[in-house]
C-alpha cells in the first residue's frame, strides 16, 4: 500500500516536472522508504539529516519535522548508557516537536510523539524523572486520544504505559491483552491520511500481542 | 524498492544536462573527523551524511551558484558557495564547536547546585528531599555536604568556619529573614520551609556573586516550583500530625493552598524524652502559593505562609537550683513574591520582595521577653546577553529590618529598638573565552542608615576546564554583614563585619561519579568584641575582633557502581579560631569541629517499590568553655555520631507509606555544657550537660494524593 503509494507519488513527480512541492513529495518518500533498512544510531542520524533539510526546505510542512523528531528519539531510545547523549538528542527531538506543536496542534499523532519524547527522557533516569515525565507523558497521550480516539499509535503508547507502570506494581499485565489484540486487529483500518503520513506501530502492537498467552 | 528509486533517477538524470558530484569531509577543528554530519544543497533535496570516516560524496543535477550546508549537532553550521557546472567538487570542511553554555565551563568554587536540567549536577533536587535523617529539612539535608559543621543543639548551617549567623537564605531572590523555627536555647531547629516547594537550590559556601550580600558565609538560594500540572488534593497523615494540601489550575495560572497542624504530645507520651517537656511543641501552618503565567515570558509568583507555634519546657535553673518553666509562642508571617520577564531576546528582569513579621514572646520565671521582628527587602535586578559570550547584570536593593524587644520583670520593663536600612546596588559581566574557560567580575556597593557606614565589595571567580570531565575553578572575594542584632540593638556606632574568601577547586566528574576537592582561606576582620562594661552600653561594642578559618572539603558521589544504589561522602577539614564576642583571647570557636564526615546512601528496591535511605555523620569534638577553669575554651565535648535510616513504601499509585528513625542505634550525643551565671557559695560555677531532646527520633507517614486520574502520587516527597 505505503510503497504503491510512493510510487505513484514518484511517478507524479517525474512527470509533473521538477516543481518544488513535487521535489518535496519525492524526497519524503524516498527517505520513508530509508525507514526499513535503518539498523543503527548512525542510520537514524542519517536519516534524521535527511528530514531535517526536507523540514528547511518545507516550512509549513509538519511530516519531516515529526520524522526528523522521531528518528532522534528512537537514536536515544538505542543508546545503552550515555545519559549526556541520550539528552542531547531528546533536545533536538524536542526542538522539532515544540515546532509540531505550534504548527500542527489539531494533529493526534503530534502528540503520540510528544508523549513518546516524555518517557525518551524518563528512562534516562527513572529514578529522578518517573514521577515528572509519567506525568507529562499522559498528559501528552490525553491530548492526543482527546483528538482522535481511533488514533492506533496514541492507543499503542498509552498502552505501553498501562502496561508499564501494571508491571511496576507488580500487576498481571494480562488484562490488557485484549486491548492489545483489539488494536493490532483494528490497525489497518486506521487510513492514514497520505502514505507520507506516520504509519508506523504495527510491529510493536504485534510484539505485544505475541507476549499474550 | 530501492530499485525503483534509482531507476527514477536515472530516468531524472538523463532528461537533464549532466550532473555534478560533490564529495569531501568534514572534521571537527580541534577533534577529529565528524561521521553523520549533514552535507547538503541549500534549498533542493541533495545532499548525504558523513560516513564512519567523516567523509561524504553525493550528486546533483542542479546547476549554477548554489551553497553547501554542513550541519552537526553541537557544531556551528558551516556554509560554502559552490558552482555546480558538471565538474567535481571537492571540499575539505572543518566545523567550530558551537559555545552553549549549558555544556560550557561552570563556576563550582564553593557552589552545590541541585536542579534537575543538568545531568552532570553533584546533587538533584530530590537528594534534597530525601536524605534521610533530614526528615524532610532543607538545612539538614545541607549539612550532609562538605564545608558544613553540623552542631545538633542548633540545627543551623555553619558554614567553613562561620558562625550560624553568617548564612542567608534566598527564596526566588528576595531575603527570607527568619528561616528557622524558634526554639529554647540548647534546642536544634529546623527550616521554616516544606522543601517539596523548591525545583532548584544552590548552596554557596563562598565566593558568591555581587548580586549577595550582607553573609559573611554563605548565601542558600532557593528556587520555587513552577506551574503545577493538574488538580489535585494531597493528604498527609504524619505522626505528628496531619497536613492537607489542594492545587486548582486555572488558564495560564495556579494556586495551592495548604493547611498543617502538629503536636508532638501524643508522640512524647509514648516514647521517653530527655526534657520535661510541660506543653509539647504544637503548630498550625498555613500557606497559599499563586503562579500566574503573564504575556510569552512572564511568570508571577505569590507564597504566603502564616505560623503559629508554642510550647512549654522545663528547664533546670543551676543559679536558682531549681526547675523553671520556659515558655514559647511565636507567630510568623512571610510573604514573598517575585515577576521575572524576557523583553526581547536577551534582556530579562526580575523583581522579588519579601515581607516577614515575626514575633516572639518567651516567659521564663516571671519574667517575659517579647521580641518582634519586622524585615522588608526589594530586589530589582536586570541581564543582558551582549553577545553568547558576555553577559552583564545588575540590580538595585532595599533592605529593612526592624526590631523591638521587650524585656519585664516584676518589677521592671525595659524597651529596645532598631530599625535598619540597608540600600545595596551590584553589577557584574560574565565573560566566556571560550567554551572552556570563564570569569565573573563583580562589585557591590552597600550603605547603612543606621551605622551610616558604606562597604564596597568586588568578587572574582573564574573556572576554567582541562577536558571533558575536569574543571579548576576559584573564587575570591570581599564580604560585609552587620553586626548581628544583639549588638546592633544596643549600639549603633559599630562597623561592617568583613570575610575574604579565597577558594581553589576542582572536579571531576566521569561516569556518573563525581569528585570534588577544595582549599579555602577566609580572613576575618572586624568582628564585633563586647568588652567589659554593661551589656546594654553602646561603649561596650566595637570592631577589634578578627580571626581565620582555612580548610579541605571533599566530596564524592556515585551512582553508578551499585546498581539502584547511589552514595554520596562529604569530607571537611576545618582549622580556625577567632577572636569575637567576649573571647578574652584568640581562640576555636565552639561551634567548629575539625572533622566532619557524611555517608548517603539510598537504594531501591524495584521487587518490593521500596526506596531506603541511610546516613552517617561524624563531627569530631568540639571545644567549650569552662569558667571554672583558667583556659578559655579548654574542654571538649564527646565527638558526634549519628546514623539515620528512611524507608519509603509505594504501596499503590497514589498511596505511599513512610518511616524514619534518627539516631538508630542511640549513640550518645552531648553537646557539652552549661554553666550557672553566679559561682555558687564554694566559688564554682554548676554545670550541666547539654543535650538532645531525645536519644532518637521516629516518624511514620501516609502519603495519599487524589486526581481525577487517581495514579499521581507525592512519590517525589519522600522517595
Amino acid at each position: 500500500m505505503k510503497t504503491t503509494l510512493i510510487t505513484l507519488t514518484m511517478l507524479l513527480a517525474s512527470f509533473a516536472g521538477m516543481s518544488q512541492k513535487n521535489e518535496y513529495y519525492q524526497a519524503m518518500g524516498e527517505t520513508l522508504g530509508q525507514y526499513a533498512t535503518c539498523r543503527t544510531v548512525e542510520d537514524f542520524q542519517a536519516l534524521g539529516n535527511r528530514f531535517s533539510m526536507i523540514a528547511g526546505n518545507e516550512k509549513d510542512e509538519w511530516l519531516p519535522l515529526y520524522y526528523h523528531a522521531h528518528c532522534y528519539i528512537i537514536m536515544s531510545f538505542m543508546e545503552p548508557s550515555d545519559a549526556a547523549k541520550k539528552d542531547a538528542w531528546l533536545d533536538e527531538a524536542e526542538k522539532s516537536v515544540n515546532k509540531l506543536v505550534a504548527i500542527a496542534p489539531g494533529e493526534a499523532d503530534v502528540f503520540a510523539l510528544q508523549a513518546m519524547l516524555c518517557t525518551g527522557r524518563l528512562v534516562v533516569n527513572p529514578m529522578e524523572r518517573g514521577q515528572q515525565y509519567s506525568m507529562l507523558s499522559g498528559q501528552a497521550i490525553g491530548r492526543a486520544l482527546g483528538i482522535d480516539p481511533s488514533n492506533p499509535r496514541a492507543r499503542l503508547i498509552k498502552l505501553q504505559n498501562d502496561m508499564g507502570t501494571a508491571r511496576f506494581y507488580g500487576k498481571d499485565t494480562g488484562e490488557y491483552c485484549s486491548e492489545a489484540k483489539e488494536l493490532l486487529a483494528g490497525w489497518d483500518s486506521f487510513t492514514p491520511k497520505s502514505g507520507l503520513h506516520p504509519a508506523w506501530g504495527k510491529d510493536q502492537a504485534a510484539e505485544i500481542v505475541s507476549g499474550c498467552k | 524498492m530501492k530499485q525503483y528509486i534509482f531507476f527514477f533517477l536515472f530516468l531524472i538524470s538523463s532528461s537533464l544536462l549532466g550532473q555534478t558530484v560533490i564529495s569531501g569531509s568534514v572534521k571537527a577543528r580541534n577533534d577529529g573527523t565528524l561521521p553523520g554530519a549533514n552535507v547538503y544543497l541549500k534549498g533542493t533535496y541533495d545532499g548525504t551524511s558523513t560516513d564512519t570516516e567523516g567523509r561524504f560524496s553525493f550528486k546533483t543535477l542542479k546547476t549554477g551558484q548554489f551553497t553547501v550546508s554542513v550541519e552537526f549537532l553541537g557544531y556551528e553550521s558551516h556554509s560554502e558557495q559552490v558552482t555546480l557546472n558538471g565538474k567535481e567538487i571537492e571540499l575539505a570542511i572543518e566545523l567550530n564547536e558551537t559555545f552553549s553554555k549549558l555544556d560550557a565551563v561552570t563556576i563550582t568554587a564553593g557552589t552545590f547546585e541541585a536542579s534537575d536540567k543538568k545531568q552532570a549536577n553533584t546533587i538533584s533536587s530530590l537528594d534534597m528531599i530525601t536524605t534521610a535523617g533530614a526528615a524532610g529539612d532543607v538545612f539538614g539535608a545541607l549539612q550532609t555536604l562538605p564545608g558544613t559543621t553540623t552542631n545538633g543543639e542548633s540545627g543551623r548551617l555553619f558554614v567553613k568556619g562561620g558562625d550560624s549567623d553568617e548564612s542567608q537564605t534566598y527564596i526566588d531572590g528576595a531575603l527570607v529573614h527568619t528561616p528557622y523555627n524558634s526554639t529554647a536555647p540548647n534546642t536544634a531547629t529546623r527550616g521554616r520551609f516544606n522543601p517539596f516547594m523548591f525545583k532548584g537550590t544552590i548552596f554557596s559556601t563562598g565566593g558568591y556573586s555581587a548580586e549577595y550580600g550582607q553573609a559573611l558565609s554563605s548565601v542558600l538560594l532557593l528556587n520555587t516550583n513552577d506551574m503545577p500540572v493538574q488538580d489535585q488534593f494531597d493528604l498527609s497523615l504524619l505522626t505528628i500530625g496531619p497536613e492537607v494540601a489542594g492545587t486548582r489550575l486555572w488558564e495560564n495560572g495556579a494556586v495551592t493552598a495548604t493547611l498543617g497542624y502538629s503536636n508532638l504530645q501524643p508522640y512524647m507520651n509514648l516514647v521517653p524524652q530527655n526534657f520535661e517537656w510541660k506543653k509539647a511543641p504544637e503548630s498550625t501552618a498555613a500557606a497559599i502559593s499563586i503562579r500566574q503565567k503573564t504575556g510569552k515570558t512572564g511568570m508571577l509568583k505569590i507564597y504566603s505562609s502564616f505560623d503559629n507555634g508554642r510550647f512549654t519546657l522545663g528547664q533546670f535553673d543551676l543559679d536558682q537550683d531549681t526547675m523553671v518553666d520556659y515558655g514559647l509562642r511565636n507567630r510568623n508571617f512571610f510573604v514573598n513574591t517575585s515577576f521575572r520577564t524576557t523583553i526581547g531576546e536577551n534582556l530579562t528582569l526580575s523583581t522579588s520582595a519579601s515581607f516577614t513579621n515575626d514575633r516572639d514572646k518567651v516567659s521564663f520565671d516571671g519574667n517575659h521577653f517579647d521580641k518582634s521582628l519586622k524585615g522588608f527587602h526589594l530586589k530589582q535586578t536586570a541581564a543582558r546577553e551582549i553577545t553568547e559570550k558576555i553577559t552583564l547584570r545588575g540590580g538595585v536593593e532595599w533592605f529593612t529590618r526592624s526590631l523591638e524587644q521587650t524585656y519585664r520583670t516584676p518589677a521592671d520593663t525595659f524597651v529596645n529598638i532598631y530599625d535598619i536600612n540597608t540600600m545595596a546596588a551590584f553589577t557584574e559581566a560574565e565573560l566566556y573565552a571560550s567554551k572552556r574557560f570563564v570569569t565573573r567580575i563583580g562589585v557591590r556597593l552597600e550603605h547603612n542608615d543606621y551605622l551610616n557606614r558604606s562597604s564596597l565589595a568586588p568578587r572574582l571567580t573564574a573556572a576554567w576546564k582541562l577536558d571533558e570531565t575536569s574543571q579548576f575553578s576559584m573564587a575570591y572575594g570581599w564580604f560585609y554583614q552587620n553586626p548581628s542584632d544583639a549588638y546592633l540593638i544596643y549600639s549603633d556606632k559599630l562597623n561592617y563585619e568583613r570575610a575574604d574568601h579565597y577558594t581553589l577547586s576542582y572536579q571531576s566528574t566521569r561516569n556518573e561519579r563525581t569528585l570534588r576537592t577544595e582549599i579555602y582561606y577566609k580572613d576575618y576582620r572586624n568582628l564585633t568584641k563586647q568588652g567589659q562594661g554593661e551589656f546594654y552600653l553602646s561603649e561596650t561594642y566595637n570592631n577589634s575582633g578578627s580571626g581565620f578559618a582555612r580548610g579541605l572539603d571533599l566530596f564524592l558521589r556515585d551512582k553508578k557502581s551499585i546498581r539502584n544504589g547511589d552514595y554520596w561522602i562529604s569530607y571537611s577539614y576545618l582549622d580556625t579560631k577567632r577572636n569575637y564576642k567576649d573571647y578574652p583571647k584568640e581562640a576555636i570557636p565552639g561551634f567548629a569541629s575539625k572533622h566532619n564526615l557524611a555517608v548517603v546512601y539510598k537504594h531501591w528496591f524495584d521487587k518490593i517499590r521500596s526506596y531506603a535511605g541511610l546516613n552517617y555523620k561524624y563531627s569530631s569534638p568540639r571545644v567549650y568553655n569552662n569558667p571554672n577553669s583558667p583556659e578559655f575554651n579548654g574542654e571538649k565535648t564527646i565527638a558526634y555520631h549519628t546514623l539515620d535510616v528512611s524507608w519509603s513504601f509505594l504501596y499503590k499509585p497514589n498511596i505511599i507509606f513512610y518511616g524514619a528513625v534518627t539516631n538508630l542505634p542511640g549513640f550518645k550525643q552531648e553537646f557539652g555544657r552549661r554553666y550557672s551565671e553566679t559561682p555558687d557559695e564554694s566559688g564554682l560555677y554548676r554545670s550541666a550537660t547539654i543535650v538532645p531532646g531525645s536519644g532518637r527520633f521516629f516518624i511514620l507517614a501516609c502519603f495519599i494524593t487524589f486526581t481525577k486520574k487517581g495514579t499521581e502520587n507525592q512519590l517525589d516527597k519522600i522517595q
